[in-house]
């Protein structure tokens, strides 16, 4: 079975052969736009124990790995080696559509619990692809989020002041 | 000693101080914001009691509310552990004038030492080595003259700073203008008072500091350094005792120095008294913080000498039973601060919910913290999730035992800084104890995992995605466990019939 995860703007594909209790893997990485990577592991003999939810024991030719597992639905938390990887697994269809041009409509969302600090832009304020669009504050640090796009502001969503949660709306941005 | 006392703090620091009071059997009360009600320190006490709303500006700091609960509980003394009211001289004050026993410094010595400019006269007065720079808040018109003096590069920094906040680095005569305002904009917005001072930027510093103790009856001691040169954006990540960069001598001297400011204010309790080492073995004071340190266990695991327990010792009015000389450095101890935090995203917290946890432990693993499986990181505090300390009889013991303990934690849900620090404690600079506070700024590569160590990850993501549609499947496979298969055997072998 063929599984392709995306990861920090790079994709992956791995693929599990398995036989009866054999399980074998091949791993391929396509280059990204920062950080090159290409490179393939070939066919590895692969044995996993399921400890407990989210605890698997994984011996890949002989080399033992302990790692946490979080899956929900199409994305799938691994940590491994003190590092959280945050994949998400995609079908050959969506990987079409993530190719498209970015268009219409694009939304600023508060990353994390916070508290809206200052609005630099008001609606119909014109806006440049990475410039500062509104500050958020969490944790005693300032934050500023930047429009993902070239546009216009379509509609601010909140006040300086306000508190909000993590993935809310913040900003609407309209490439025009 | 004290029947009960208040910790007027939260986090592993809280946990901290309720651990050190079972030691004394001292009975201890926690104070609570809301967002806290499920805070191990909560169910750690033997009381607890709600202060308000999660901003600590409306809990935490608020010294009546505290007093309060100080009174409504009977505690006779109060820990105010690091950060929030532990150098707020007017807190200090408060419970020395309501007859509450403050674990910590006179009021007085808190007054003294917060404030940069009076701490500096102080050391100076002392006759301690600072670095060159202007006597106290300067006019700008003041600071540029004296900037020329000293010669660029300079540092300006805020007179009531302190995290990094208000500070400025200027390397060249152009900038001095613009960047003197912008320390004095962050001044005014962080603490409301933008008066700044400048000084000479030493190249390439390492932040030593020295503990020190005392009594009520003068008796002040040193346990000598900790090493605290890995910073991010001025905080302190990895902190580590002794010093790899200083010998015996520089360190008999380095106490020296630390025990003669602490007596310029009479110092009481726990204190730290931070210098700046340059690259050719000179020291200048920096400041003293007047209160517990974070990384004050690396201190404890190569003296032996509980600090937070002396702490209330000292308090209750007992006196210190040892003289300097009976006081030695036995190995070497690390402290790595496990933030929840993206290293990739500039350090950017990360608030959620810890979905799965499993904490190292092993000798010489020390784990400090008050999170659990479950765990909620709340956007209101500071992201440290623990502070993992580890002793080895040597600095590359204890390395290695931290690269173990490290690799032994397993974290879903917030994002973390362990791969980070993994990589620091592997990366051959740092094993030489070449560090310096620019370290983590001159290695930007070991903030993402390497590209070779993906491919584990990417197995088990896949494993994930296998086992989520043979769900059932895997669990049928899951093998007999062997000790009942081995249990089967001995009550076969044993059965007399066969």
């Amino acid at each position: 079975m063929m599984y392709t995860f995306k990861f920090q703007d790079q994709t992956y594909k791995i693929k599990l052969e398995e036989e009866g209790r054999q399980t074998e893997v091949e791993i391929s990485g396509t280059s990204g736009t920062d950080r090159q990577c290409s490179f393939t592991e070939k066919k590895i003999p692969l044995e996993f124990q399921k400890i407990d939810e989210s605890f698997y024991s994984i011996i890949v030719d002989g080399r033992s790995i302990g790692a946490g597992i979080l899956k929900k639905g199409k994305k799938v938390e691994v940590f491994v080696g003190g590092d959280l990887y945050e994949f998400e697994s995609i079908s050959e269809r969506e990987r079409e559509i993530s190719k498209g041009v970015i268009s219409g409509v694009q939304e600023i969302k508060s990353p994390m619990p916070s508290r809206v600090v200052k609005i630099l832009k008001t609606n119909d304020d014109g806006v440049k692809e990475g410039e500062g669009v509104i500050v958020i504050e969490a944790m005693k640090m300032e934050s500023e989020l930047k429009s993902p796009i070239e546009g216009k502001v379509k509609e601010v969503k909140v006040k300086e002041g306000d508190a909000v949660e993590s993935g809310t709306v913040l900003v609407l941005i309209s490439s025009e | 000693m004290f029947n009960k006392i208040l910790i007027a703090n939260r986090g592993e620091i809280a946990v901290r101080i309720i651990r050190a009071a079972r030691d004394l059997g001292v009975k201890t009360v926690a104070v609570y914001s809301d967002a806290d009600r499920r805070s191990l320190h909560v169910a750690m006490a033997d009381e607890a009691y709600p202060i308000g709303p999660p901003a600590p500006g409306e809990s935490y700091l608020v010294i009546e509310k505290i007093i309060d609960v100080i009174k409504r509980s009977g505690a006779e003394a109060v820990h105010p552990g690091y950060g929030f009211l532990s150098e707020n001289n007017s807190f200090a004050e408060t419970c020395e004038k309501e007859g509450i026993v403050f674990i910590g410094p006179t009021s007085e010595a808190i007054r003294l030492m917060g404030d940069k400019i009076t701490a500096r006269r102080i050391a100076q007065e002392a006759k301690v080595l600072l670095v060159p720079g202007s006597e106290g808040a300067v006019s700008d018109v003041e600071a540029e003259v004296i900037a020329k003096r000293i010669g660029y590069p300079i540092m300006v920094k805020a007179s009531a700073g302190g995290g990094g906040k208000g500070m400025r680095l200027v390397r060249k005569e152009e900038d001095f203008k613009g960047s003197l305002r912008m320390a004095r904009s962050e001044a005014r917005s962080a603490f409301g008072d933008d008066s700044v001072y400048i000084e000479k930027f030493v190249e390439r510093p390492r932040h030593v500091e020295i503990q020190v103790i005392g009594d009520s009856y003068g008796n002040i001691l040193h346990l000598f350094e900790r090493e605290c040169s890995v910073q991010r954006r001025h905080q302190k990540v990895i902190e580590e005792a002794p010093s790899p960069a200083i010998g015996d001598d520089t360190r008999r001297k380095m106490g020296e120095v630390a025990v003669r400011v602490a007596k310029a204010v009479s110092y009481r309790s726990a204190g730290t008294i931070e210098f700046i080492l340059d690259q050719n073995g000179n020291f200048y004071f920096l400041e003293m913080n007047t209160r517990i340190q974070v990384e004050h266990p690396v201190t404890e695991m190569i003296t032996g000498f509980d600090i937070v327990k002396w702490m209330i010792r000292i308090a209750a009015g007992e006196k210190l039973p040892f003289r300097q000389d009976d006081l030695s450095i036995k190995g070497h101890a690390l402290e790595c601060r496990v933030y929840a935090e993206d290293p990739e995203k500039n350090f950017l917290p990360s608030p959620g919910k810890l979905e799965y946890l499993r904490t190292p432990s092993g000798p010489g693993v020390r784990d400090d913290s008050s999170i659990y499986n479950g765990y909620e990181v709340t956007p209101f505090y500071d992201p440290m999730l623990s502070k993992l300390i580890v002793w080895g009889g040597t600095r590359q013991e204890a390395i290695k035992r931290m690269r173990t303990a490290l690799c032994e934690y397993i974290v879903l849900g917030v994002k973390t800084n362990i791969g980070f620090l993994r990589r620091i404690m592997e990366n051959e600079e740092f094993v030489r104890g070449e560090i310096d506070t620019s370290f983590i700024e001159r290695h930007p590569e070991l903030l993402p995992p390497s590209l070779g160590e993906i491919s584990p990850a990417l197995i088990a993501a896949a494993l994930a995605m296998r086992n989520s549609t043979k769900e059932v499947e895997t669990s049928k496979q899951a093998p007999a466990s062997n000790w009942k298969l081995l249990s089967r055997k001995l009550a076969v072998s044993r059965n007399p019939l066969i």
